[in-house]
């Protein structure tokens, strides 16, 4: 074999290995193009069906998305006309506050006029318990004098009861002497003249007879119930009737009986009938007076 | 062709016998070169010789 074979042999060798872990490392580390096809493939009808996918949610959502807008339009409407509504309530309500507002100031001033009146009164009440307190005591101090007094007057009365005594025993001297000296001067044909004393004889102390008016009230009987022996006169309280007077009734120059007021209104008032007689009954129009 | 070393004007030279050995050597590399691309070919596009 001549050196020039060996040496390509060895060249070829050479080369032949150097070129095969070339190629075995380029197929080694190359890439599966077919795999990643593939798994493009795969992710391309993925992304495809998401699209779809997607799509169909779209639609659902825009459908969705519409009702929605449609529901929350219409409730816009409705709050809009609601809030026109309070618009309106607003209005009224603060016209209404204005008006509490005034009413109460009003009932404010009110109340400051009443708390006020309450201090004047109370101060007027204090003045008038102070009043009554001094009135009460000076009433003491005017009882006990009058109880003084009255004692004083007792004693006085029993002094003037037995100066009354005295005196008639004065008196009954005085008509015995008389009738002495009437029986002493009667012969002589003389009889005693009252001596007038020098000192004016006291008279005793009597209470005055109060003076009376008549009352002079007339009037008409309205209604009469025998039945019950009540009837109603023609004249109240504004006549000045009063309960218990006695009124009588006539019937021209006829006594018919009298009437007892029980009960007064101003223009009317009823009483019993007393002293009724069987031949002459009380009748409406017959005249009634206090006095006859 | 002797296997052993041939003494050639007093050089030491190796035998024909390790050329033909260093030549298979050669071959069996490029034999496992094609068998692993082919392997590799078969098995990533299941052809060796079409374009998927």
């Amino acid at each position: 074999m001549s050196t020039l074979t060996k040496i390509l042999i060895v060249l070829l060798t050479i080369s032949s290995i150097f070129l095969c872990g070339i190629v075995v490392t380029y197929v080694a580390n190359a890439d599966n193009y077919r795999q990643m096809y593939d798994d493009q493939i795969d992710e391309l009808n993925s992304t495809k069906a998401d699209a779809q996918n997607d799509r169909t949610l779209f639609k659902k959502e825009s459908e969705k998305y519409a009702r929605l807008e449609d529901k929350l339009r219409s409730e816009i409407a409705s709050l809009t006309r609601k809030f026109g509504d309070l618009k309106a309530t607003l209005k009224i309500v603060e016209a209404e506050k204005d008006d509490a507002l005034r009413r109460v100031n009003s009932w404010a001033a009110i109340v400051r006029d009443f708390y006020e009146t309450t201090d004047e009164h109370t101060q007027l009440l204090k003045n008038t318990l102070a009043e009554k307190i001094r009135l009460e005591a000076e009433k003491e101090k005017n009882l006990k004098e009058l109880n003084e007094l009255t004692t004083s007057l007792e004693q006085k009365m029993a002094v003037i009861v037995m100066l009354d005594e005295k005196t008639k025993l004065l008196l009954e001297e005085k008509s015995e002497l008389q009738d002495r000296l009437d029986k002493l001067l009667q012969p002589i044909g003389k009889r005693a003249v009252a001596t007038t004393p020098v000192t004016p004889e006291r008279a005793i102390a009597r209470p005055i007879i109060p003076e009376t008016r008549d009352i002079e009230l007339k009037g008409l009987i309205k209604a009469v119930d025998l039945k019950n022996s009540m009837a109603s006169i023609s004249i109240g309280t504004a006549a000045g009737v009063k309960a218990g007077m006695k009124f009588h009734v006539t019937r021209g120059d006829d006594f018919i009986c009298d009437i007892r007021i029980i009960d007064v209104d101003a223009e009317e008032a009823v009483g019993v009938l007393e002293l009724i007689q069987k031949q002459k009954q009380p009748k409406a129009g017959d005249n009634i007076s206090t006095n006859l | 062709m002797s296997p052993n070393g041939q003494t050639r004007g007093g050089k030491v030279t190796a035998s024909d016998n390790l050329y033909t050995v260093i030549l298979a050597l050669a071959f069996c590399v490029v034999l496992a070169t094609a068998v692993f691309v082919a392997y590799k070919c078969h098995f990533q596009y299941d052809t060796i010789f079409e374009i998927p």
